[in-house]
């Protein structure tokens, strides 16, 4: 028995069910007070009111919303407004630092200057005054009646419409799925089997993919037409109003470019960063190869920085992702903002936060997962490495 | 620049002049190095042995005088840079691999992308010069999985992939474990054996007995003394020479 505790799986183990048995005992005690505690001011608690409808409207869904919908549904729109919020901020944000972080790293001075710059000013800033800024900036821009027009969208203090194509809803997201596949089939392709093509065949085979893709998305959405109605909806002044059109909200538009500013001037210090990690002599061995200096970059600097900024990138998205909960600041319905309304209209506060946890607890591990996936599929193999 | 039978030296440097900021790195060196010639540089740290080496593919710029390399002459000309640096191999004490390709891909990549060989010619190239640097069994593993031996060994077969005329060695036994320099310094002794061109910063005084036509001692940016290595190590004339020789033969 005493040698039994000495074994170290034997402890390690033990010590596990410890302190996973103490932990849940501790949840339980408290669900039980608090279950005692609400019964005793007369809420019931469960999770029942999920089904029930919730009698209020939503500002902004991608999902269909009536006031009939029950409270899951609105859930569901609330985490997909909260994930295209963060998807369209992230991208944002990434394209911002890349080019200012580029910008730090750059041989010109001026544009180092810029950078610095740049990164000084909206990293200390807070988020939330961003978020009020840019909300009062469009807020602030023309009526629907002069509204500011380019490529059949229209700019307004109402928010940003875009035309969008008069297509049936299944075919949409098929279109959709197709059009992602155009972006994800090439970068897989060129993932595996790096060595069993030649660089210049493979890129023929990406871009093959790529193409079908696109066709397939084409194809799709000709057969997805609406009938009678043009490929393409385009928004137009009715009256005092404008119709028809995707309609982007101000709160949403604001929300994305503070995002996008705030959370650039963090990812370009990630950027600048990863750039600095690559040793100088890589490059210097690339360059005595006679590889041209874009070859350098795209072949030696870039894939090497990625994998120096990678880990920090994950976490800055994953901390990007949670500061879209912004939202409620100026009233955009993301998810956190449809678990308050639920806490106000059905009073069932416990289970609404316990569902705001795990949502958020769900998309932020999913993310992680997925970086780290990434990580552990390009990272540098072996520990001989020096210099 | 792209015959092989052009006459003349394979190096020439005459008057080079270098400075980092306004401290004098290389003063006046002149050097004239043949087709076929073996020539070891030595001297003590920071006496800009790596400096006038480097300056010979352009990783450094120089500031006066004069260099050619192959019948072409180095000044801002890209086009002359880029055709030096393809008949040039250089290899690093630092053996600056790329981590994220594997052994294959480090000598096949420059090969294919600049002188626009097919993938197949690249491979049955790389593989051949890997078997000359005796781990044909690695090409499949990445830098981070070799011994520092193996990883320089890499270097060079990456070097060679591209067929260059001329050989530049910085050091390449410096940062390796006293069991694997010898592993470095057969294949490079292989190299001079069948002719190629080549200039090596080193303090093993055995390899340069056995290999250089002439060793050149360098102090203080200049070139001190250049002799055959018979007469270099027995009767060298500087006094120079003779400490530094004296610490690095002493032990
Ligand atoms: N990039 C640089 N900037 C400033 N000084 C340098 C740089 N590189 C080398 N030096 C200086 O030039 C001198 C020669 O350096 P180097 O050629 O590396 O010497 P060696 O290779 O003989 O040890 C040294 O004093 C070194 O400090
Ligand atoms: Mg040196």
């Amino acid at each position: 028995m005493i040698s039994l505790l000495r074994n170290q799986r034997v402890r390690n183990t033990l010590l596990q069910v410890l302190y996973v048995g103490s932990l849940s005992g501790l949840v339980l005690a408290c669900v039980m007070i608090a279950r005692r505690n609400l019964a005793e001011q007369g809420i019931t608690s469960g999770f029942d009111f999920l089904f029930k409808s919730t009698g209020w409207d939503v500002n902004f869904s991608l999902l269909p919303a009536t006031a009939n919908d029950p409270y899951w549904w609105y859930f569901l729109i609330g985490i997909v407004n909260t994930l295209f919020l963060g998807t369209v901020g992230l991208m944002l944000a990434t394209i911002v630092g890349t080019i200012v972080g580029l910008a730090r790293t750059s041989s010109n001075e001026l544009a180092r200057l810029l950078g610095r710059t740049y990164v000084d000013i909206f990293r200390n800033i807070p988020l939330i005054l961003q978020v009020f800024f840019w909300y009062a900036v469009i807020t602030h821009l023309p009526t629907p009646r002069a509204a500011h027009e380019a490529f059949g969208m229209l700019l307004t203090s109402r928010g940003l419409y875009l035309p969008i194509p008069n297509v049936g809803r299944a075919a949409l997201v098929a279109a959709v799925v197709a059009i992602i596949a155009a972006v994800a089939l090439p970068a897989w392709l060129g993932r595996t089997s790096r060595l069993s093509q030649p660089i210049g065949e493979r890129l023929g085979i990406q871009l093959t993919a790529a193409a079908t893709a696109l066709a397939t998305a084409a194809v799709i959405l000709a057969f997805g037409r609406l009938p009678d109605l043009p490929l393409l909806d385009f928004p137009a002044l009715q009256g005092l109003n404008l119709k028809g059109g995707l309609r982007i909200p101000p709160e949403f538009s604001a929300l994305a470019i503070a995002i996008a500013i705030y959370g650039g001037s963090y990812i370009a210090e990630i950027v600048r960063g990863g750039f600095k990690a690559v040793g100088k002599g890589q490059m210097e061995a690339a360059l005595s190869l006679g590889l041209s200096p874009w070859r350098v970059f795209t072949l030696v600097r870039l894939p090497l920085a990625l994998r120096a900024m990678l880990p920090i990138l994950a976490n800055q998205y994953v901390w990007l992702m949670k500061a879209t909960t912004m939202g409620i600041a100026v009233g955009f319905t993301d998810f956190f903002m449809i678990v308050a309304l639920t806490i106000n209209h059905s009073g069932q506060t416990l289970e609404a936060i316990g569902i705001l946890m795990t949502g958020f607890l769900g998309i932020n591990l999913s993310l992680a997962a997925v970086f780290n996936r990434v990580n552990k599929a390009i990272a540098l193999k072996g520990n001989q490495l020096r210099g | 620049m792209n015959s092989t039978q052009s006459p003349g030296a394979a190096v020439h440097i005459e008057d080079l002049d270098k400075y980092y900021g306004s401290f004098h790195a290389l003063r006046k060196i002149n050097l004239c190095v043949q087709r076929g010639e073996k020539v070891v540089v030595c001297g003590p740290s920071g006496s800009g042995k790596s400096t006038m080496i480097r300056c010979i593919n352009r990783l450094e710029q120089h500031d006066g005088g004069r260099i050619t390399v192959l019948g072409t002459e180095l000044n801002d000309d890209v086009g002359n840079i880029d055709g030096i640096r393809r008949e040039v191999g250089m290899v690093f004490q630092h053996f600056n691999l790329f981590p994220h390709m594997s052994v294959l891909e480090n000598c096949m990549i420059a090969p294919m992308m600049v002188r626009k060989r097919p993938r197949a010619e690249a491979e049955a190239t790389a593989r051949g010069y890997l078997e000359k640097v005796r781990i044909p069994e690695q090409a499949m593993k990445f830098p981070g999985q070799l011994s520092g031996g193996q990883q320089q060994r890499v270097a060079i077969a990456r070097a060679l992939c591209m067929q260059p005329q001329l050989m530049l060695f910085d050091e390449p036994t410096s940062a390796l474990d006293p069991e694997m320099i010898a592993e470095v310094l057969d294949v490079m002794v292989t190299l001079a054996s069948e002719g190629m061109t080549m200039i090596c910063v080193t303090h093993e005084m055995g390899f340069a007995r056995r290999v250089a036509d002439r060793v050149v001692f360098m102090d203080g940016g200049e070139i001190v003394e250049e002799a055959p290595p018979a007469e270099f190590f027995t009767s060298c004339r500087s006094e120079r020479t003779r400490q530094f020789l004296s610490q690095v033969l002493g032990h």
